[in-house]
C-alpha cells in the first residue's frame, strides 16, 4: 500500500516545517514535553483511583476520588492537544507505523474503562463505598493494563518506524 | 569546577559517610538506642542519594585525566570497584528507607530490616573503602609499598583481599555491553523509567496538592500509604538511569540539563529531609477532611511539586540538549 500523499502535503506546511527544524526550545521538544506532563497527569491520577478501588490506601474515602477525574481529563485534554502538533510534525512516521495504531487503541480502551468507572462507579450516589469497590474493581484492573498498555506502545514509537519522512526511511 | 574537581569533592561523601553511618549503626546496638538506629538509616539513605552523582562525575573525570601518565588499568580497576560498591550502597539506603518507613507505626525496626541493614552497610563500607584505595591509586604512586611506582603499568597486581573482591567486580564494558546489546531492551528501560515517573507523580503529587489545600474532602494519613509505590517507582528510575548512563555515558555526561535533573533529584532529598525530619510532617500526618495544613507544610509540598516536573522537563530535554558541556570545564 502506497504511503498517502497527504501526509508529504502536511510535511510540507510551515508549521510542520518549523516543528521539525526549529531550534528554539519551544519547538518539538517542548510539546513533547507537554505531551509528558499530560500522560503523568492523566494516567498517574487514574492510577491513584484504580490502586485505591483495587485495596491500596483502604483507609482513604472512595467518593472525594471522584474530583481527581477532572484532572485525567485535562491531561487527556493537553494530550490530544499535543499529540496533534506532533502528528502534524512527523505524519509519516506515525500513521505508517502499526504500533501507533496499538497506542490510540490502547488509549481508546482506557479512557473508555475511565468514563464507564465516572459513571458506573462515582455517579451512582445509591451507591454505598463497599458496593462502589465491587462494581469497580474488574474496570480499575483493566484500566491499568491498558494504560499501561499505551505507555509501552507509545515509548516503543521510536523504535518501531519505518518512515521519518515522506519518502525518507527511517535511519537515511 | 571540572569533572575531575566534583568528583574529588563528592567521593568524601560515600566513603566517610558509609564510616560514620556503620559507626552509629553498630553503637546503636549498645543500649538498643532507637533514635541512634535511625539517624544511621538517615545517613545510609542520604549517602545512597550522594552516592550517584559521585559515580556520574567519575566518568566525566576520567575523561579528564586519561592519557599519558596514567594507567588505564588502575582507572578500569577503581571503576569495577565503584560499580560494585554503587549497587550495594544503593541497596544498603533503599532498605534503609524501609525501615525508616515502618518506625513510625512501631518503636523498633523490624528484625528483619536491622539484619539486613547490618550486612548490606558492612559489605558496603568495606567496597567503599576499597573504591577509595583504588581511587588513590591512580593519582598517588607513592603509597604503594614495595612495589615499583610506576604509574603506568598496563597489569594490577591485587593483594589476598583485593582479589578475592575483585573476582565480584563487574567489567565497566562488559556492564555497558550488557544494557547496550539491543534497542528493546533499552526501550524496555525506558518503559520502565516512564511508569517510575507515573508512579512517583500520581501518589506524590495527590499528597502535595492535598497538603497544599485542593481536594480538602482527603485526610491525609491515608494519602501516606500511596508513598511506597512513589519509593517504588523512585527504586525502578533509579536502577533504570544509572543503567542508562553506564550504557551510554557520552549521552549524558556532556549534557548541562541531565546535571540540573541531578540537582533537582538531589534536592528533593533535601526538601524530603526538611519535610519529614522536622515537625512539619507531624502536623500534617493526621490532617481530618476539610483541615488546612500549615504554610511550612504548603511550601514544602509546592517546592516537591514543582521539583518533580523539573526533574521531567530536564529529563525531557536531555536529547536534544545533548552537547551543551565540554569535559575539562
Amino acid at each position: 500500500m502506497a504511503v498517502p500523499l497527504i501526509f508529504n502535503t502536511i510535511e510540507q506546511t510551515a508549521l510542520s516545517t518549523w516543528l521539525r527544524e526549529s531550534t528554539s526550545v519551544f519547538g518539538f521538544y517542548f510539546i513533547l514535553l507537554f505531551h509528558t506532563i499530560g500522560m503523568s497527569l492523566v494516567v498517574g491520577a487514574s492510577a491513584v483511583v484504580d490502586l485505591r478501588i483495587l485495596g491500596v490506601a483502604s483507609a482513604l474515602p472512595l467518593k472525594p476520588l471522584k474530583r481527581l477525574f477532572a484532572i485525567m481529563w485535562v491531561g487527556l485534554a493537553l494530550n490530544v492537544a499535543t499529540g496533534i502538533f506532533l502528528l502534524t510534525a512527523y505524519p509519516t512516521k506515525a500513521l505508517t507505523n502499526p504500533d501507533f495504531y496499538i497506542k490510540l487503541s490502547f488509549i481508546g480502551l482506557a479512557v473508555f474503562t475511565m468514563r464507564k468507572m465516572s459513571i458506573q462507579v462515582f455517579e451512582d450516589t445509591s451507591l454505598d463505598e463497599m458496593a462502589m469497590i465491587a462494581r469497580g474493581k474488574t474496570m480499575a484492573a483493566w484500566s491499568l493494563v491498558f494504560w499501561i498498555g499505551a505507555v509501552s506502545a507509545g515509548r516503543l514509537l521510536s523504535e518501531t518506524s519505518k518512515y521519518v519522512l515522506y519518502g525518507h526511511l527511517w535511519g537515511s | 569546577m571540572n569533572y575531575a574537581h566534583l568528583h574529588l569533592l563528592l567521593n568524601h561523601f560515600p566513603i566517610i559517610g558509609t564510616i560514620v553511618g556503620l559507626a552509629l549503626f553498630l553503637i546503636s546496638f549498645l543500649g538498643k538506642n532507637e533514635d541512634l538506629r535511625r539517624g544511621s538509616y538517615i545517613i545510609f539513605a542520604a549517602i545512597a542519594l550522594l552516592a550517584i552523582p559521585t559515580f556520574l562525575s567519575g566518568y566525566g573525570a576520567q575523561l579528564m585525566i586519561k592519557g599519558p601518565g596514567i594507567s588505564d588499568a588502575l582507572v578500569q580497576r577503581h571503576q569495577s570497584s565503584a560499580l560494585l560498591s554503587l549497587w550495594f550502597m544503593e541497596a544498603t539506603g533503599a532498605l534503609a528507607l524501609i525501615g525508616l518507613w515502618q518506625t513510625p507505626k512501631s518503636p523498633h525496626m523490624p528484625r528483619w530490616n536491622v539484619a539486613a541493614v547490618l550486612i548490606f552497610s558492612l559489605l558496603t563500607t568495606g567496597l567503599m573503602a576499597r573504591t577509595g584505595n583504588t581511587g588513590g591509586d591512580i593519582r598517588h604512586p607513592e603509597d604503594q609499598t614495595g612495589q615499583a611506582a610506576t604509574s603506568t603499568r598496563d597489569t594490577v597486581t591485587e593483594g589476598t583481599i583485593g582479589s578475592i573482591i575483585h573476582t565480584f567486580e563487574p567489567s565497566p564494558e562488559k556492564f555497558s555491553e550488557a544494557v547496550t546489546f539491543s534497542k528493546w531492551w533499552w526501550t524496555f528501560m525506558m518503559i520502565l523509567h516512564f511508569l517510575g515517573l507515573i508512579m512517583i507523580v500520581g501518589t506524590v503529587g495527590l499528597l502535595d496538592i492535598r497538603i497544599m489545600g485542593f481536594l480538602k474532602q482527603l485526610p491525609t494519613a491515608p494519602l501516606h500509604r500511596f508513598l511506597p509505590w512513589a519509593m517504588g517507582g523512585l527504586g525502578i528510575n533509579i536502577v533504570t538511569g544509572l543503567l542508562a548512563f553506564i550504557g551510554l555515558p557520552e549521552n549524558y555526561i556532556y549534557s548541562g540539563v541531565f546535571w540540573l535533573k541531578m540537582l533537582s533529584l538531589l534536592l528533593l532529598g533535601v526538601n524530603a529531609a526538611l519535610f519529614y525530619l522536622t515537625d512539619i510532617f507531624a502536623g500534617v500526618e493526621r490532617l481530618e477532611a476539610g483541615e488546612d495544613a500549615p504554610m511550612s507544610a504548603k511550601l514544602i509540598a509546592a517546592s516537591s511539586l514543582f521539583l518533580w516536573f523539573a526533574v521531567i522537563t530536564f529529563g525531557r530535554y536531555i536529547q536534544p540538549l545533548g552537547d551543551t558541556l565540554r569535559p575539562g570545564n
